[in-house]
């Protein structure tokens, strides 16, 4: 968000006692806040696929079929 | 834009580019002996020059055709009108100027203002092959569970037209989701590709619900069919349901505009579009989306991108970037001799019987440490720049192994990380120059993989501009990051650091000097 000139921002405090400076530092905080939100989805999709894909050759115990189970997940990226 | 044609004189064409008044803005084709090249705004793609006179510069990818003569034609290109018709003559050759790839195929600018090889330039019998691609793809996506239609361009052109779009270059699918939520439309869109590769497609991924499927065409030319995930997000408080469509729609919608879906001819052939295709349109292209415009350009509202962005990518910040660097130089010879950073290493435990080149470019380290009799494994996301160094190896019998694994994504870091973990030993991971190649989530990335592959010991060796230039350019990809940074993130993921050495260096003339940093850390356990 663009921050207001010198003078104009004084004014604005002025008139505002603060409160648009301070409006404005939320707003950041939020839209941060948000985004960070967002990002999740991304990061515990991929966790989730990683996850099914690996549990079934990790539940037969098979070290053979987890190595291979991991080099076929990696090919299908 | 109309179907008037917009009043344009003065026109002069030299090397920097195309000279005229216009007191309009509309779309002209710039047409190479009858044959469309480019397409431009008279206003928007052009700057002042003084005096009233506009220029619209040649874009950068014609610039190396631009040698030779011409019969150079402004064409309006809603209404047709010629409205410049000269020879000209550019650059000082004496041939004629022939846009053509180097095994002569004619080549146009698309909207995007890249070279392809654009529709108007193919024959029906070169075309056919690409609608048996659609189908064939359409087809698969079936087969997975998920209804997918033509969308962007190729949907535009078959409700327009009933044909491919002469300016366009590629073929764009699309469908929507039944989930509501973007975890879910991410997790289907991973099964779908993982479906396709069963397939046995190649596949490419550019988001969390986009990816490229490679089709090879009759000619060998190699297509690439976009799919793209979209899903409606439902209604908040009063406010409607959205369509969100990657990679630029964000839109009030209802599903019942999609689905069932209906039919259009596309070049002849009954290919799926939405239920009502001209909604779907106009929430792509707004409601001017009936008159064509070969010179396209998405404005996609802010808070629109700021979703798509949030939600779905992130997982290829910089690729396409590293992807045209290595491109451009992999024809040189890999570096013989060791790097700064590979001496190091030796000095300081001699040569490791285990290394991991990460980030390993083309692979000079790699190639280095093989011939000392290590064994190798290099990993990088552009896994082609490394080809060279793998070949020389296999020639020389060397023991080097080359993966692809993409940092900013946590299934790809963690796969691999599980993988080099499995294999015991101590090992050394070699990091020159990734740090500074990358973003901090990529980085983050790296840091865990370490952590897994060093869990029986070893060490990892980082090398990365810590001071000078901090921002990046098509030509410059390092930006410079602090020591400090990088030790914190580091100590963060319960590193130590055993060796830390910062050196300038000088820079060429004119250019600020700048620091290179090496550390060396480990994980204690």
């Amino acid at each position: 968000m663009r921050k207001p000139a010198g003078l104009r921002r004084r004014v604005v405090d002025a008139v505002g006692g603060g409160l648009v400076t301070e409006m404005r530092t939320r707003i950041e905080e939020l839209e941060a806040a948000v985004e960070e939100n967002r990002n999740l989805n991304l990061r515990v999709a991929e966790l989730v696929d990683l996850v099914q894909e690996l549990l079934i050759p990790v539940a037969s115990q098979d070290k053979d079929k987890i190595q291979a189970a991991l080099a076929e997940f990696q090919r299908s990226l | 834009m109309t179907a008037v044609p917009p009043e344009v004189d003065a026109v002069r064409v030299d090397d920097r580019g195309i000279w005229f008044r216009s007191p309009a803005d509309d779309v002209v084709d710039v047409c190479f002996d009858g044959r469309r090249v480019w397409s431009f705004w008279l206003q928007r793609d052009s700057t002042s020059a003084g005096g009233g006179a506009r220029v619209a510069e040649w874009p950068s990818a014609l610039v190396r055709f631009l040698d030779g003569s011409t019969r150079l034609s402004l064409v309006a290109h809603v209404s047709g009108v010629t409205l410049y018709d000269e020879e000209v003559r550019l650059g000082s050759g004496d041939g004629r100027i022939a846009v053509v790839s180097p095994d002569g195929k004619p080549l146009g600018l698309d909207k995007s203002n890249r070279l392809s090889q654009t529709f108007d330039t193919r024959t029906p019998e070169q075309v056919a092959p690409l609608l048996d691609s659609i189908e064939q793809v359409l087809a698969a996506i079936h087969d997975a569970g998920v209804e997918a239609f033509l969308a962007y361009g190729t949907l535009l052109g078959a409700v327009r037209q009933g044909g491919l779009i002469g300016h366009d270059s590629d073929a764009d699918l699309g469908y929507v989701s039944r989930h509501h939520h973007p975890l879910d439309v991410i997790l289907e869109s991973f099964h779908l590709q993982r479906h396709l590769g069963r397939l046995g497609y190649t596949t490419y991924r550019y988001s969390g619900i986009a990816f490229k499927v490679e089709v090879i065409e009759a000619d060998g030319f190699r297509r690439g069919l976009d799919v793209f995930g979209g899903f409606i997000a439902e209604p908040v408080g009063d406010r409607p349901p959205m369509l969100y469509l990657m990679g630029e729609i964000g839109a009030p919608f209802e599903l019942d505009w999609i689905y069932p879906l209906t039919t259009a001819t596309l070049e002849g052939r009954e290919l799926p579009v939405p239920a009502v295709p001209e909604r779907l349109l106009e929430a792509t292209y707004g409601p001017g989306w009936r008159v064509p415009d070969p010179a396209y350009h998405f404005e996609t509202a802010r808070p629109t991108v700021l979703r798509l962005n949030g939600w779905f990518r992130g997982i290829r910040v910089l690729r396409s970037e590293w992807e045209r660097k290595h491109s451009s130089n992999r024809e040189r010879p890999v570096p013989a001799a060791p790097s700064g950073l590979a001496q190091l290493v030796v000095d300081r435990e001699g040569v490791p019987g285990q290394v991991i080149d990460l980030g390993a470019g083309r692979g000079g380290d790699a190639l280095w440490f093989a011939r000392q009799g290590a064994a190798v494994t290099a990993l990088d996301f552009v896994p082609r720049a490394v080809e060279k160094a793998r070949a020389v190896a296999d020639e020389e019998g060397l023991d080097l192994t080359v993966r692809e694994v993409n940092l900013l994504s946590l299934r790809s870091t963690l796969a691999e990380g599980a993988r080099l973990a499995h294999a015991p030993g101590e090992r050394v991971v070699v990091a020159r120059h990734l740090a500074d190649a990358t973003v901090a989530a990529g980085r983050s990335g790296a840091w865990r993989l370490c952590e897994m592959a060093l869990r029986d010991g070893g060490r990892l060796y980082l090398e990365f501009w810590s001071g000078g230039r901090t921002g990046r350019s098509e030509t410059q990809l390092l930006a410079a990051v602090p020591a400090e940074t990088v030790a914190a993130e580091l100590a963060e993921r319960g590193a130590v650091i055993v060796h830390r050495e910062e050196t300038q260096v000088e820079s060429a003339e004119g250019q600020p000097a700048r620091t290179l940093a090496r550390l060396v850390a480990e994980w204690h356990r």
